[in-house]
């Protein structure tokens, strides 16, 4: 034992070193192989991914992002140039009761069959089979006959004429008719589209897989196949982008944002989501249909200070009715500035000069953070002379006839999403009789809503909607809050077209 | 007395009191309203920490709550529920299982099968499923506990009964022309307070656990009510960047039910008869 060498044979050192240069010479290459999106296939981990193959069976952004790959529709909302552009549609005319389109000439399905005009009654009716399994249908809940004269064109005929006719029709997407009368029931299993790829298949439980249609009628996508795999638990997504198992991911935790910035094989896409917060006022409740009350309400939320604190800054507090990227924003109107002695005053004006009891309703989990948001609400509220009490409620509760749906609650936090024109807003909160969520009946308003839905020329129909707009905040009749950012995480050398309605679609990827 | 056989008994005594103590003199105790936020001092470390302040000893949580005020407040929630749902539990369990033993029959059979169905089901879900129903509120938070621990103390009590009814004690009560409520008020039932406040301590350090798991899952008191559970559930989503939100909590729920425990146990050790012969 006492002659027992020390240190490193010459064998040893010569493996060992080898080992080491080899690894070393292969280490780039390996990191890029491991870590980064090819042209072959990109790897999508969503949180809401398709749950069956019927492309109608939901009515949700993120999955029609998904379908979109293989069916498309007539028409799609452009956020960059902010208006409607043709897709299957080449062009279309506003006639009082009638829209007509004219349709691309010479785009293929893929299964070569021509796309005409007959495709799109056929779709329309699948959208209208509520029975069938569409959730779709109220979208056409005013047209009363599509008309084909030839194929190249196609009529919508409405009980009256309807200005907003396109916003329903997006994301309406069309099916082959010749695959229907082939395929019967089994139209779904085997999905025949015109879209920029083909449907390979779909697993149950959210594993959708689709690959490239190389005679696409416009710009050939440029990545081969497209697999989404639905992960929803956020920490799970995030740990698939970290090891490169996925390509790309929605909902990256808005408290890892600034650790994976420094990253070097991931990219964080960050903007403004379409989803809208606000708190609702319901004004078959007191103190409610009081004016004063409803603007001391404003003054004494902080929406700024909640998205800097709570969201990390990262959120867009909204300056009026809308947020800034929604059709009929209005960029003269102001929000109500933060002033709990102004909102004091104004109670003590109302005949509330000891404070007011209210009660603020949340589904807690629903939307990010909504538990802490809620919070920091009741508390600035206090302090503008409000006594606050929280209730949170489980989402059927809340949602259904006992709660908002049926006009039931008095106050609350909600989201909207997919609000891209602030018609949808104003129909569904504010118009008598569309729902009951605010009970808000004022035949003004009302006709300023019913005003620009038939108004065909798009700058007057915004002039009005401002008009709203201004209406709106004037009567304080809710308390506008923030859009919160969309974040997505990427391998870095996968180049996306950043979109804010929560669509990823691999037709906007490319590798750098 | 103070011999290492009742250890147990003082050092979970000893922290049963603390946490009485703090319930009672929390607004004395506690250097801060619980509720007050300070969004700008939000997510401060405790202060021994970088970053610390002397102001939060114990840091401060997402919305800037002061942790410590908090911990302070939160024990008022899990010592009113452990001690009134015991109490409560303990009362409709001992009075059912009692008339159920003694009476036997027709008593015995709806007392037996209604427990049944309670056991049939776990006892969480029982918690959560009432919850889900009543709606969140301190009060309502008693009454699902209460409804779903009241089985235990039921059965154990009719078991006890059981046998005791068959003693010479009792023969001799009815001998001496006991009516049965007298004899079972008098003889039976102060015989099974052994087992009662054995299961009873158990029970209560059970019904904090339940209570933090209501209020994580979100079906407890209302949000601004500072309770360990929320606590936890609310930090939970901060544990990379600030784990003291759960840290603390988390001591306190384990404090408290270990000390309830040994308390229970050391209450055994000397109820328990063939433990007591052998010592």
């Amino acid at each position: 034992m006492a002659n027992h060498k020390v240190g490193i044979s010459r064998r040893d050192f010569l493996y060992k070193s080898s080992a080491f240069a080899v690894a070393a010479a292969a280490w780039p290459g390996l990191l890029r192989n491991a870590h980064g999106a090819s042209r072959e296939r990109v790897t999508i981990f969503h949180s809401s991914v398709a749950d069956s193959v019927h492309p109608y069976n939901h009515s949700s952004s993120p999955i029609y992002g998904q379908w979109q790959h293989v069916i498309e529709p007539l028409i799609e909302y452009d956020f960059k140039r902010k208006d409607y552009v043709g897709v299957l549609a080449e062009s279309w005319q506003f006639q009082g009761n009638k829209w007509v389109f004219k349709l691309r000439k010479g785009i293929k399905f893929h299964d070569g069959t021509p796309f005409t005009s007959r495709d799109v009654p056929f779709s329309v009716e699948r959208m209208r089979d509520e029975k069938g399994g569409s959730l779709q249908a109220p979208n056409f809940k005013d047209v009363v006959e599509i008309q084909t004269p030839d194929d190249q064109t196609v009529i919508f005929v409405t009980k009256q004429p309807n200005a907003v006719f396109l916003d329903r029709l997006d994301n309406r997407l069309i099916v082959s008719k010749a695959a229907g009368d082939k395929y019967g029931d089994k139209i779904y299993e085997n999905l025949v589209g015109t879209g920029p790829y083909k449907f390979v298949s779909y697993q149950r439980g959210g594993h959708l897989v689709f690959t490239r249609n190389d005679d696409y009628w416009g710009a050939k996508a440029a990545i081969k196949e497209v697999v989404y795999k639905k992960v929803t638990e956020d920490a799970a997504r995030l740990a698939a982008l970290e090891s490169g198992q996925a390509d790309f991911i929605n909902n990256v935790p808005d408290h890892e944002v600034p650790r994976l910035r420094k990253h070097p094989r991931i990219r964080i896409d960050q903007l403004e989501g379409t989803r809208m917060f606000f708190l609702a006022i319901n004004f078959a409740f007191k103190p409610w249909d009081n004016r004063l009350v409803r603007q001391a309400a404003n003054y004494s939320v902080d929406a700024p200070a909640i998205v800097r604190n709570i969201f990390d800054g990262i959120g867009y507090p909204c300056n009026g009715p809308v947020g800034a990227n929604v059709l009929g924003a209005d960029p003269k109107l102001k929000r109500y500035p933060y002033d709990p002695q102004k909102a004091k005053q104004l109670l003590a004006q109302a005949g509330y000069p000891n404070g007011c009891d209210i009660q603020l309703y949340y589904s807690a989990g629903r939307y990010p953070k909504d538990r802490e948001v809620c919070q920091v609400v009741a508390a600035q509220m206090v302090k503008g002379g409000f006594r606050v009490e929280l209730i949170s409620q489980e989402w059927a509760l809340f949602w259904d006839k006992q709660g908002v749906n049926g006009g039931k609650l008095p106050f609350y936090y909600i989201g909207r999403g997919g609000l891209t024109d602030a018609d949808t807003l104003y129909d569904q909160y504010f118009r008598t009789g569309t729902t009951k969520r605010t009970n808000y009946s004022n035949p003004e308003l009302d006709k300023l809503v019913e005003e620009q839905q038939k108004t065909p020329d798009s700058k007057k129909r915004i002039a009005i909607l401002q008009q709203a707009g201004k209406y709106i905040m004037d009567e304080a009749l809710f308390i506008p809050l923030y859009n919160l950012a969309d974040i997505y995480g990427a391998a870095k050398n996968l180049e996306w077209k950043t979109r804010p309605d929560e669509r990823v679609m691999a037709r906007d990827m490319s590798i750098k | 007395m103070f011999s290492l056989r009742f250890l147990k008994i003082w050092v979970g005594g000893a922290i049963l009191s603390l946490l009485v103590v703090c319930g009672v003199a929390a607004p004395l105790l506690a250097p801060r309203d619980p509720q007050a936020q300070t969004l700008e001092d939000r997510l401060r470390p405790p202060r021994w920490l970088e970053n610390g302040s002397p102001a939060y000893s114990l840091g401060t949580d997402n919305l800037g709550r002061d942790m410590l005020s908090r911990i302070i407040y939160g024990s008022r929630i899990s010592l009113m529920v452990g001690v009134a749902t015991v109490l409560f539990a303990g009362l409709v369990g001992c009075t059912l299982g009692a008339v159920a033993g003694y009476f036997g029959s027709t008593a015995d059979e709806i007392v037996s099968k209604i427990s049944e169905i309670f056991l049939a089901f776990p006892f969480l879900l029982i918690a959560i499923a009432i919850m889900a129903f009543l709606g969140q509120g301190v009060g309502n938070l008693i009454m699902a506990l209460m409804l779903s621990r009241w089985v235990q103390y039921c059965r154990v009590v009719r078991g006890e009964v059981l046998s005791l009814k068959e003693r010479d004690f009792v023969s001799a009560a009815k001998a001496l022309g006991g009516r049965d409520f007298y004899v079972l008020y008098r003889h039976v039932v102060p015989n099974t307070f052994a087992s009662v406040t054995v299961i009873a301590t158990f029970g209560m350090a059970i019904v904090i656990i339940t209570e933090a798991s209501l209020s994580f899952l979100g079906l407890g008191v209302p949000a601004h009510i500072p309770t360990w559970g929320s606590m936890l559930s609310e930090g939970r989503s901060y544990i990379n960047r600030a784990p003291w939100l759960t840290i603390f909590p988390g001591l306190a729920i384990f404090i408290t039910v270990f000390g309830i425990n040994l308390l229970g146990d050391g209450l055994r050790d000397i109820f328990d008869p063939k433990l007591r012969r052998q010592r």
